[in-house]
């Protein structure tokens, strides 16, 4: 856990904080110390120079003698140390004070001193003020600074202590935050190695509060969906490749064994072969369209785009099929509501997709049924419409018959095809920046394709 | 005829020189690009199969620009595993005449080759087309069968015209499709067999002699006969 703790990135950030924040007490106590230094020193000055002002008056009024007397009289008031009161005559001899002799660490000078004086044994540092009397006498005045010190050393350890507090604290926000977030991330980090270990059902939890680990475990889980789809779209692609091109493999085989077994001759033979041509022609068709289909996916195409009139391209498609709708007793009708609206575009693999929506209708819808093409025009969108009164899709499989190879249950088995018709028809119009809808035509499949300027109607 | 393969795989070689042999034409087969180029611009031959990438220097659309450079206007078919559209209009860009992908139906290759030499030798613009007792006028764009007159759609007369224009040759559902749809893909479905079905309705009527043969494993072919 320590050493997990000291390799992550919140000790880092804890640091930086804890280092930000002594930065800012520093910031914070230096301007009060100088202030204090500054004040407490002025005042000193003052007292001292108040003092010497108020020595120089006794003087005057009382003599050399009164102020000798005044001195004895204020030292016998005060403390020892706190007053540092000498007056000495000219050959610096003491006549009053509370100094044994005169101090010869004093500069001989008159002025504002700071000196240390051994008071009674003890070295102490003192401001003192050195000043001279109308006679010639030498007056000596100083205060200790060691009574402060206390205050001093107090602020000093204050600083230290909170200094001290700020990174214990600061260190334990950290390891607070790296345990909240840690543990955020860990679950999103078991829970994708579950998923990457092919639990892919797995999803990320997301609490109500919606903070930004759950937006995010929100985005990672859209991801999953996505690779989930892909992931059972490739496995059921494989699934599905497997079982329709087994089918013809297997007709083919027995066709050959059994011209194997039979030896025919002549018409025969050639009949024989012809239909196992036949046979591979359909794998090779159901190749055909995969690649197909993967090199529209790959958007390989859209190099060949041209001013296409998508009404004018309907209704050629639907001229193409009515003979074989009609041959089917199926009505096939073009309406053009497309106000001569243009589309830029593949016109080739826009018909496709056209052929692939009417194949569809008219291999669904029964006799006497009717299939509708339309292109209209909606606000700004343009859509191709096939519209059939046959037995539709149920909406639960809406989505899935747009996968490769699926082919709903009621076709898979009874009606020709493989499976890829609508996937085709849903990547031309991904490709044309559109998308395929499949709606219910009550009764009957409607299926669009619905072409959106500038396209933005992916979902 | 006398055609020239410029074709490197092995088995395709194979399976096209014996059946262009048995069809009764000549022709010369050379496996590399730089060979082809030699063949193509040195003899005479009435079309050339040419695949598009081949070894020795030079592929098939080189060695087409380069014949097209130099004057040479013999029909070329481009033979390519490339199928998609955009490689198709490179094909026909370059100056082969039609483009066929890999695999193919002998019959699509055969069919193609006849169409492709008929077309440069019989270009000339003709007002009247006859098969038969059927005739077409292109001009008014009227269709009759003996003395009964035909009345076709717009893509139905499209259609006879083309197998029309194609008489005694084979032609493909493919090239129906591309030729006379413009469809350069194929759609899966039978529908061009509807067209033609409902086609000979029109045209061959109870008593009649069928003109429209159906080619089993390729496709149609207009006789007289």
């Amino acid at each position: 856990m320590l050493t997990k703790f000291t390799r992550s990135s919140a000790l880092t950030l804890a640091i930086g904080y804890v280092a930000l924040g002594v930065v800012a007490l520093v910031l914070f106590a230096a301007p009060l110390w100088y202030a204090w230094q500054v004040t407490v020193e002025d005042g000193r000055i003052e007292l001292i120079h108040e003092d010497v002002q108020r020595f120089v008056e006794v003087y005057e009024r009382r003599g050399e003698s009164g102020l000798a007397d005044f001195i004895e009289q204020r030292v016998s008031m005060q403390i020892a140390g706190e007053r540092i009161l000498m007056m000495a005559d000219i050959a610096m001899k003491p006549m009053a004070g509370n100094l044994p002799n005169w101090p010869n660490e004093v500069p001989k000078a008159p002025g504002l001193y700071t000196v240390t004086l051994d008071l009674a044994g003890h070295p102490t540092r003192v401001l003192l003020q050195r000043a001279v009397l109308p006679n010639g006498d030498t007056l000596l005045v100083g205060r200790d600074l060691s009574h402060l010190r206390p205050i001093e050393n107090r602020f000093w350890v204050g600083l230290a202590v909170s200094t001290a507090l700020l990174c214990g604290l600061g260190l334990f926000g950290g390891w607070l935050v790296r345990r909240t977030v840690l543990s955020e991330i860990d679950t999103i980090s078991r829970s994708v190695t579950a998923i990457v270990h092919g639990d892919l059902s797995h999803r990320l939890p997301i609490s109500p509060r919606g903070g930004e680990f759950d937006s995010l475990s929100n985005t990672i889980n859209r991801m999953f969906d996505q690779i989930e789809q892909l992931v059972h779209g490739v496995r059921n692609v494989s699934n599905s490749i497997a079982h329709d091109l087994r089918t013809p493999l297997a007709e083919l085989r027995s066709r050959l064994e059994e011209m194997v077994v039979t030896r025919p001759t002549g018409e025969e033979l050639h009949d024989g072969l012809a239909d196992a041509v036949e046979d591979v022609d359909r794998v090779i068709g159901i190749f055909n369209a995969l690649l197909r289909l993967a090199e529209i996916d790959a958007g390989a195409q859209r190099s060949g785009f041209v001013e296409v009139n998508p009404a004018e391209l309907a209704s050629r498609a639907a001229e193409f099929y009515r003979p074989a709708a009609e041959q089917r007793g199926i009505s096939l009708d073009f309406h053009d509501a497309a106000e001569g609206a243009l589309l830029s575009g593949d016109p080739l693999l826009l018909s496709q997709a056209v052929f692939n929506l009417l194949d569809n209708a008219v291999k669904f819808t029964p006799a006497n049924g009717h299939v509708r093409v339309e292109a209209v025009r909606v606000g700004d969108a343009l859509e191709l419409r096939v519209g059939d009164d046959g037995p539709g899709i149920p909406d639960d499989e809406k989505q899935r018959v747009v996968e490769r190879f699926y082919r709903g249950d009621r076709s898979r088995g009874s009606t020709p095809g493989v499976g890829l018709g609508l996937t085709l028809v849903s990547a031309i119009a991904r490709l044309h920046g559109g998308r395929l809808d499949l709606s219910d035509n009550h009764p009957g499949l409607l299926a669009r394709m619905v072409f959106v300027p500038d396209g933005q109607a992916a979902l | 005829m006398k055609l020239l393969l410029v074709e490197d795989n092995e088995r395709v070689s194979r399976f096209v020189v014996k059946g262009l042999r048995e069809a009764g034409h000549t022709i010369d087969h050379v496996e590399n690009g730089r060979d082809g180029l030699f063949y193509a611009a040195s003899e005479t031959y009435d079309a050339i199969i040419m695949d598009r990438m081949l070894p020795g220097q030079i592929d098939g659309l080189g060695i087409i620009e380069t014949l097209r450079q130099q004057g040479n206007r013999t029909p070329i078919l481009v033979l390519s595993a490339l199928s998609s559209v955009d490689e198709r209009i490179k094909g026909l860009r370059a100056g082969g005449d039609d483009y066929l992908t890999k695999p193919f139906a002998f019959g699509e290759l055969l069919a193609r080759l006849d169409a492709l030499v008929r077309r440069t030798q019989a270009e000339a613009e003709a007002t009247h087309l006859a098969v038969g007792d059927l005739t077409m006028d292109l001009r008014s764009r009227k269709v009759t069968r003996g003395v009964r007159a035909v009345a076709l759609q717009p893509r139905e007369f499209q259609l006879l015209e083309y197998l029309m224009r194609h008489v005694g040759q084979v032609v493909t559902r493919t090239m129906l499709l591309e030729n006379v749809w413009d469809y350069h893909f194929d759609p899966q479905t039978n529908i061009v067999d509807v067209h033609i079905s409902n086609l000979r309705q029109k045209i061959e009527s109870q008593g009649e002699k069928p003109l429209v043969k159906t080619v089993r494993g390729a496709g149609y072919m207009m006789t007289a006969e």
